[in-house]
């Protein structure tokens, strides 16, 4: 279980977050949804640190750890209890795909290389992607790219996956195979927590949806709650702008 | 007067004889320059408070320093005050024992790891932020992240400056023939100074720092070659 309280954060004078709290639970899919700019990706980059909070608190997995003065012992905890999947995909350039789904089994879990090299092949061809394991990143497509990087974060049995818009950088034909690799994982049960811009896709696999807008949350709730009878007007606006008009009801 | 050989070959001889002491100055100033001018580049790109400032004071005054102007500078102060030294601290050698290339190894191993530390800050600068940031999110600590996913990462992007450097230093080293320690330029010369074959000599010198030149050049293409394969780096 992960809960962020009073969540503040402000890059230079910009105020990023102001006063987001949520919670995540065991096994959930969380979807965040939201404009540009409110806020959702540098949300989720707080909650393993890439992002420093200026104040807050976060309980995860039961312990509780203030965002103000986070001690280094406790970064390191939450990140190596979570995975982070990325936008642009992250793969260590310099590390072929079984590689980069190695790197943390090895150097953080200390695993042998002979279980982690099973584990890697387990989760590569888990993603489709077992007959590309000796390949680069650069020798991949962004769609096959970002498939590595979500084997490489279920490798690590983490308590929670972190996706930060994972197929925004992705050329639209390549979306739907990333897509579908994430649904599966959706349905393994691990707990998720996604910022997307893929309306049908958080429709179907998200538990839960959040929905903010400069830096605050303004509405949350089950899918069909928030794309079909937003409460919000901030809400609706958004999705008008978004969804084509005839696949929701105002 | 006409180019005479056998006081070319004389000369190219004690050219080879003095090779190793040139060789040793650039090898151990090389490796120890990188060392020293990573850790600076280090400490500036993760702007350790108090180092990091100090060492950019440090690296843009003495980036202006010319090598020789160094060079001779050091010795001096070491024949200035090395007698109170000793007597200070009760050291019985005398001066004329100690070989000056010490001094040598001193001025050429400040100012290349300068040099190398813009460098590795420039490979640095090279290296998506990104790639840290992956190497974070698995749980790698600070210096796992560098050792393992930065710093190899940096040396296709610092091999062509290295190789630079390398060179660069092979030719700067003939300065501390300047604090009277011989190597090759001036064990070139040594017959010289007895026919007055000068240009032979020359000739010798130039001849043996083009081969270890080439040789460095060859390395250095080697190794081009075998790192970063993962990078697409042809054009068109």
């Amino acid at each position: 279980m992960i809960e962020l309280t009073s969540v503040k954060k402000s890059f230079a004078k910009q105020e990023v977050l102001k006063d987001v709290s949520l919670r995540v639970n065991d096994g959930e899919v969380v979807v965040i949804l939201g404009p540009s700019g409110s806020g959702k990706t540098t949300l989720l980059r707080c909650i393993n640190f890439l992002e420093r909070a200026d104040s807050g608190l976060m309980n995860f997995g039961g312990n509780e750890i203030d965002l103000r003065k986070t001690k280094k012992k406790e970064i390191l905890y939450v990140r190596r209890h979570s995975a982070f999947v990325f936008q642009n995909y992250g793969l260590f350039a310099h590390k072929t795909a079984i590689q980069n789904v190695m790197e943390g089994l090895t150097q953080v879990q200390k695993k042998s290389k002979a279980d982690a090299t099973k584990i890697a092949e387990d989760a590569l061809s888990w993603v489709g992607l077992l007959d590309k394991k000796d390949y680069y990143p650069s020798q991949l497509s962004g769609g096959q790219q970002q498939r590595v990087g979500i084997a490489r974060a279920i490798a690590l049995k983490p308590d929670v996956i972190l996706f930060d818009e994972p197929t925004s950088a992705l050329d639209p034909e390549l979306v739907g195979e990333t897509l579908e690799v994430i649904k599966k994982v959706a349905k393994s049960g691990i707990t998720m927590v996604v910022v997307t811009h893929e309306m049908s896709f958080a429709e179907e696999v998200a538990d839960r949806v959040i929905f903010m807008d400069g830096g605050v949350v303004v509405e949350e709730g089950k899918p069909d709650e928030i794309f079909y009878r937003p409460k919000e007007e901030r809400t609706r606006q958004f999705l008008s702008r978004i969804m084509p008009v005839d696949s929701y009801v105002i | 007067m006409s180019f005479n050989v056998s006081s070319f070959l004389e000369s190219l001889i004690s050219a080879f004889k003095y090779a190793p002491v040139t060789l040793e100055l650039t090898a151990i100033t090389f490796v120890v320059s990188l060392i020293l001018g990573t850790f600076i580049a280090t400490i500036r790109h993760y702007r350790v408070p108090v180092l990091s400032q100090f060492f950019a004071i440090f690296v843009t005054i003495y980036m202006g320093l010319p090598m020789m102007v160094a060079l001779i500078l050091y010795n001096l102060i070491f024949m200035t005050f090395y007698n109170d030294f000793a007597e200070a601290f009760h050291i019985s050698v005398q001066i004329s024992d100690i070989n000056p290339i010490f001094i040598g190894f001193f001025a050429l191993i400040l100012g290349t790891s300068c040099s190398i530390s813009e460098s590795v800050r420039g490979a640095f600068r090279g290296i998506d932020k990104t790639q840290y940031e992956a190497g974070y999110s698995i749980g790698l600590t600070k210096f796992q992240t560098l050792r393992r996913i930065i710093f190899p990462q940096m040396v296709p992007i610092l091999l062509p400056g290295m190789q630079n450097s390398l060179i660069g230093l092979l030719k700067a080293s003939n300065l501390v023939s300047a604090i009277s320690v011989i190597e090759i330029m001036t064990g070139a010369l040594l017959p010289a100074l007895l026919y007055y074959s000068y240009l032979e000599g020359y000739v010798a010198a130039a001849l043996v720092y083009w081969i270890i030149g080439a040789c460095i050049e060859l390395l250095a293409a080697i190794a081009e070659k075998n790192s970063g394969k993962y990078l697409k780096r042809t054009v068109g």
